[in-house]
């Protein structure tokens, strides 16, 4: 559920939250926001508006595959899941990401 | 395989782009499904969970947008939304849009036509293996002016047996000669050509059915001709395909059977492959040479040239190699046999080039016109397509204003003209395809080698090529137009959607100009043509073609002696005398028209030695053959029946002799021989009269030197019945067919022809390429026209205010009209002074075409620039009276 103080994701870090979540089980796409918020313990709240395009995205670039299954309570849903290219970039994505967040924290260290 | 998946998904987007939304629907729904279904197990009501679902997801619509655009090739969408929506202005446009297809119809199908033949005889391969290794070897003589000659059996053999480099050598003789087949019901007329044995392994062609010649065959067998008796093997034939089919019901058992051909038996041994016809379209019957082994050493076998002789090469071996080895043989036959060989050279050449021969200048030529016609043709539809830019300029310019890019306007235009190429280049296909038809039916035989061309991959690729690369030269004016126009301006005058702006005005003079020229040039060189047939037709052949059937007759080996000969053509002329309206009869070896029946070597008595000449055509006549076509006598006397066997063997000569070789002399009672240096046993000739020229080699090559024998002092079974009647000749046809089955049942005629056919049939190339072109020209000049008249009621509707105004200020209506044509004219006469510097700088290809008339023939030129200026005249007319009737109440109300 959301509230005004929830910060939205960072427009660059949705992919890769995406990828980090898809690591554990292929999932459907609101199963992907309902582990992104349940992980950051209700902080993060996936804007629903670019969780779709970004899936579309990520597809096309290779990371994931998708196709139609029956989900648990028996309904049609179409479930993504990682390639072995996007279990690359997770990597290379995370790296990159730690970098950045040190050097944001060296920044705001300074004061 | 990450990017392959991801590939797939995209094209999986765009081809099914509805499918794509519709799943993405269903994936939203059943996120909302689950949110609600969250919410509810937080308490909320279901219409409220619902709706918190709705509002926490945000925009459904944006979501579906941002989707799309993710997912879409970007450039393949723009790509058919801009086709759709050319396709829907031009559905707006009708009229405009079928002109437009109309006339790139016209012009693609033209090119489709002639490039299937150009496909047919040029391009496409020889359909033999490793066609690539085979050669035609030509002799080639400069003493007697021989080019790309017929060998002599002996110089083959000797090419044959001397050039490491050739797999083998095979002879045949050219074109078809006919042969009759009795004892199938009435005797039938077959063509045939006789080919020696390794001929068909030569070409590498095998039977559908039995086998074909083996080398052994060209020979009558050494081994019985040593101890005396005749050859015991049957003599063998080789049926074609066609030739099973018509006249054997495609009989399985054939191989082995036998028939008769021109009254001797032959054995089937083997029928060609589908499709399989050499050296011309339409061969049934190939016969085996049968050289006796003595004849090898003689000069019988050396001197008489009548073989085409094609080499294949080893594998691996250059043709220039070959070459080498080839004129190694030829000076050794030099020196070996000066009597004959002294100057007999020999030339190679690739045989599909051979064959393309002198069909190549015709196929170019008409090429290059109807490229000629595809090119006016888009600027017609440029024109049309500028027009249309300028009618919907506040559009465009309302476009830009909104921020569309230019760049997108610019595709927009060449879309439009990339559909419509697209549609004009499809319905030039099938009027292609029609085109090709009737090209096979009309190009006189031997043209064109292939007759069975047709639309295949090439002509496909073609067709795309050239309906692309045309959509993108008319599209060019248009696009340039959307780019420069400035929307500022447009916007100030749009409110009347007048004046076309500077550019649109250049580039539709530009277009108008260059068709002109274009014009000027097709119907330059179809002017040329037109000029150089009239001046062939005319030509005095030397003899009166009117009222004449000619037949022609062999007679079978049943006739083997002279006396049966003669006897049976006495009885023919008796006879077909008896006929009621005949006139004359005689009877020729060759007709006149249809080049010599042999040449050779002469000198007179008396010269001295090395005072020789060669190449004077030789033929033999019965002694009316000169009053029947009204051959004028000039001095002496012709032929008699009291010249006979037993008498002096007599010549008559005619003028052209008289005049190269008796200069100044009396040639009447001078003696003759067919020799360079006499020996005792040469027979001499007495020379008795003198006659008119005639052309023998065609309309268009000046009489040639000539010589008759009597076909009374020497008998020949071919030769060809002449008939002359006061009325019309064709009507004897079929009183001489019975005279002929009267007198033996087993001949057929093989050809009854009218000599005045014959005359027009020696034309026949040169009318077929003449007329095409015509063709071509009248297309080209019709859309010129048309062009001027576009942009002159463009110009004339664009001024209707300003002319309104001189109207109402008192400026009488021819001095309108006059502002109108006058713009014409000078468009034209621009257009016609840079069609005329490129019609003096290319015509001289068609040199080689004409006949007496020069490639810069001003004649021509001045002619058709007066008739295209007339004709620009004319269509500056119209638009120039629409201009001049401008009320002054209306087009000022108007504004």
């Amino acid at each position: 559920m959301a509230s005004a103080n929830q910060p939205d994701v960072l427009r660059g870090t949705l992919d890769l939250l995406i990828l980090k979540t898809l690591t554990l089980e292929p999932m459907h796409g609101w199963g992907i926001s309902a582990r992104i918020q349940q992980f950051s313990k209700g902080v993060l709240d996936v804007n629903q508006g670019s969780l779709y395009p970004a899936l579309q995205r990520l597809e096309q670039r290779g990371c994931i595959e998708s196709e139609w299954r029956t989900s648990d309570n028996n309904r049609r849903a179409k479930y993504y899941r990682l390639t072995a290219s996007g279990r690359r970039a997770v990597g290379a994505e995370t790296a990159n990401w730690r970098r950045y967040v040190d050097a944001v924290e060296l920044i705001l260290g300074i004061a | 395989m990450g990017i392959i998946s991801g590939l797939r998904a995209r094209l999986r987007a765009l081809f099914r782009r509805t499918s794509a939304d519709r799943e993405l629907n269903e994936e939203i729904h059943f996120h909302i499904e689950l949110e609600t279904e969250k919410n509810v197990r937080l308490g909320l009501s279901r219409d409220e969970a619902r709706r918190l679902a709705i509002s926490h997801f945000g925009g459904v619509q944006r979501v579906r947008e941002e989707h799309r655009d993710v997912r879409r090739l970007q450039w393949i969408e723009d790509f058919i939304g801009d086709g759709r929506f050319a396709f829907r202005s031009l559905r707006r446009t009708p009229a405009l849009a079928g002109a437009a297809i109309i006339t790139l119809a016209l012009g693609i199908g033209a090119n489709v036509a002639i490039f299937s033949a150009v496909n047919a005889v040029v391009l496409r391969p020889l359909p033999f293996p490793s066609s690539d290794r085979l050669m035609m070897i030509t002799e080639e003589n400069p003493e007697k002016h021989w080019h790309l000659n017929v060998a002599a059996p002996a110089n083959l053999l000797d090419w044959r047996e001397g050039v490491a480099d050739f797999e083998d050598v095979a002879g045949y003789t050219d074109g078809a000669g006919q042969t009759t087949l009795t004892g199938r019901g009435d005797p039938q007329l077959l063509n045939g050509t006789f080919v020696t044995g390794n001929f068909f392994a030569t070409l590498g062609v095998h039977p559908q059915l039995g086998r074909l010649f083996t080398w052994d065959e060209s020979w009558l067998a050494q081994r019985t001709q040593a101890v005396g008796q005749p050859d015991t093997r049957p003599h063998v034939v080789v049926l074609s395909d066609r030739a099973w089919r018509e006249h054997f019901g495609s009989d399985p058992g054939i191989v082995g059977k036998s028939i008769v051909l021109s009254g001797t038996s032959y054995q089937i041994v083997g029928i060609t492959p589908p499709g399989f016809s050499y050296p011309v379209e339409g061969i049934d019957v190939w016969r085996s040479v049968e050289w006796n082994p003595a004849i090898r050493g003689a000069v019988e076998f050396r001197r008489p040239h009548w073989l085409r002789a094609i080499a294949r090469l080893k594998p691996g071996v250059t043709e220039s190699h070959a070459n080498a080895q080839l004129q190694a043989v030829v000076e050794r036959l030099k020196r070996e046999y000066p009597g004959t060989n002294k100057y007999m050279g020999a030339a190679m050449m690739p045989l599909h080039e051979f064959l393309i021969g002198d069909t190549r200048l015709p196929l170019l030529i008409l090429l290059t016109s109807v490229a000629f016609l595809l090119l006016i043709a888009c600027a017609n539809v440029g024109n049309l397509l500028l027009v249309q830019a300028a009618g919907r300029e506040r559009e465009a310019s309302l476009r830009l204003a909104l921020g569309a890019g230019r760049g997108r306007l610019v595709r927009q235009a060449i879309a439009e003209s990339l559909v419509l190429s697209m549609l004009g280049g499809a319905c030039g296909l099938a009027a292609g395809w029609a085109g090709t038809r009737a090209l096979v039916r009309l190009q006189p035989e031997g043209l064109l080698n292939v007759s069975n061309f047709g639309v295949d991959q090439a002509v496909l690729a073609y067709v795309v090529l050239i309906s692309l690369a045309s959509g993108l030269i008319f599209g060019v004016a248009p696009a340039f137009w959307a780019r420069h126009r400035d929307p500022a301006e447009a916007l100030k005058s749009g409110g009347r959607g007048a004046g076309q702006s500077g550019h649109a005005k250049r580039w539709g003079d530009l277009l108008v100009i260059s068709e002109v020229a274009l014009a000027l040039l097709m119907t330059v060189g179809a002017g040329l043509l037109v000029r150089s047939f009239w001046q062939v037709r005319h030509v005095d052949p030397g003899f009166d073609s009117r009222g004449v059937l000619t037949v022609r007759i062999g007679l079978s080996r049943a006739y083997d002696t002279s006396s049966k000969i003669l006897g049976f053509q006495n009885q023919l002329i008796d006879r077909a005398h008896a006929i009621p309206g005949v006139t004359n009869v005689a009877m020729t070896t060759s007709l006149p028209l249809n080049g010599p029946a042999y040449t050779s070597d002469f000198i007179a008595y008396g010269r001295p030695a090395g005072d020789y000449g060669t190449e004077v055509s030789n033929r033999t006549v019965s002694p009316d053959y000169f009053a029947t076509l009204h051959v004028p006598l000039k001095r002496g006397r012709v032929f008699t029946s009291d010249d006979q066997q037993n008498t002096t063997p007599v010549l008559v000569i005619n003028e052209a002799l008289a005049q190269s070789y008796f200069k100044g002399q009396d040639p009447i009672g001078q003696r003759f021989a067919f020799d360079k240096v006499p020996t005792p046993k040469t027979t001499w000739y007495t020379i008795i009269g003198i006659v008119g020229n005639e052309h023998v080699d065609g309309l268009d090559i000046a009489p040639r030197p000539e010589v008759f024998h009597s076909l009374i002092q020497e008998a020949y079974p071919y030769f060809t019945l002449m008939v002359r009647t006061n009325g019309d000749a064709a009507s004897l046809t079929s009183s001489v067919r019975a005279i002929v089955r009267s007198l033996d049942p087993s001949l057929a005629l093989l050809g009854v022809i009218t000599l005045d056919r014959v005359r027009e049939d020696s034309l026949a190339r040169v009318r077929f390429l003449t007329t095409m072109l015509l063709g071509f020209a009248v297309i080209g000049l019709v859309l010129s026209v048309v062009g001027v008249y576009g942009v002159l009621a463009q110009v004339s509707r664009n001024r209707t205010r300003e002319m309104g105004i001189r109207i109402a200020l008192g400026a009488p209506a021819g001095r309108v009209r006059w502002l109108v044509v006058r713009q014409g004219l000078r468009l034209t006469i621009a257009g016609l002074a840079l069609g005329t510097v490129a019609a003096l700088l290319t015509t001289r290809a068609m040199a080689k075409l004409l006949f007496q008339v020069t490639p810069t023939d001003p004649a021509t030129l001045i002619g058709v620039s007066l008739l295209l200026a007339a004709t620009s005249i004319l269509a500056a007319w119209i638009p120039a009276l629409n201009a001049s009737r401008a009320d002054p109440a209306v087009t000022l109300r108007s504004d």
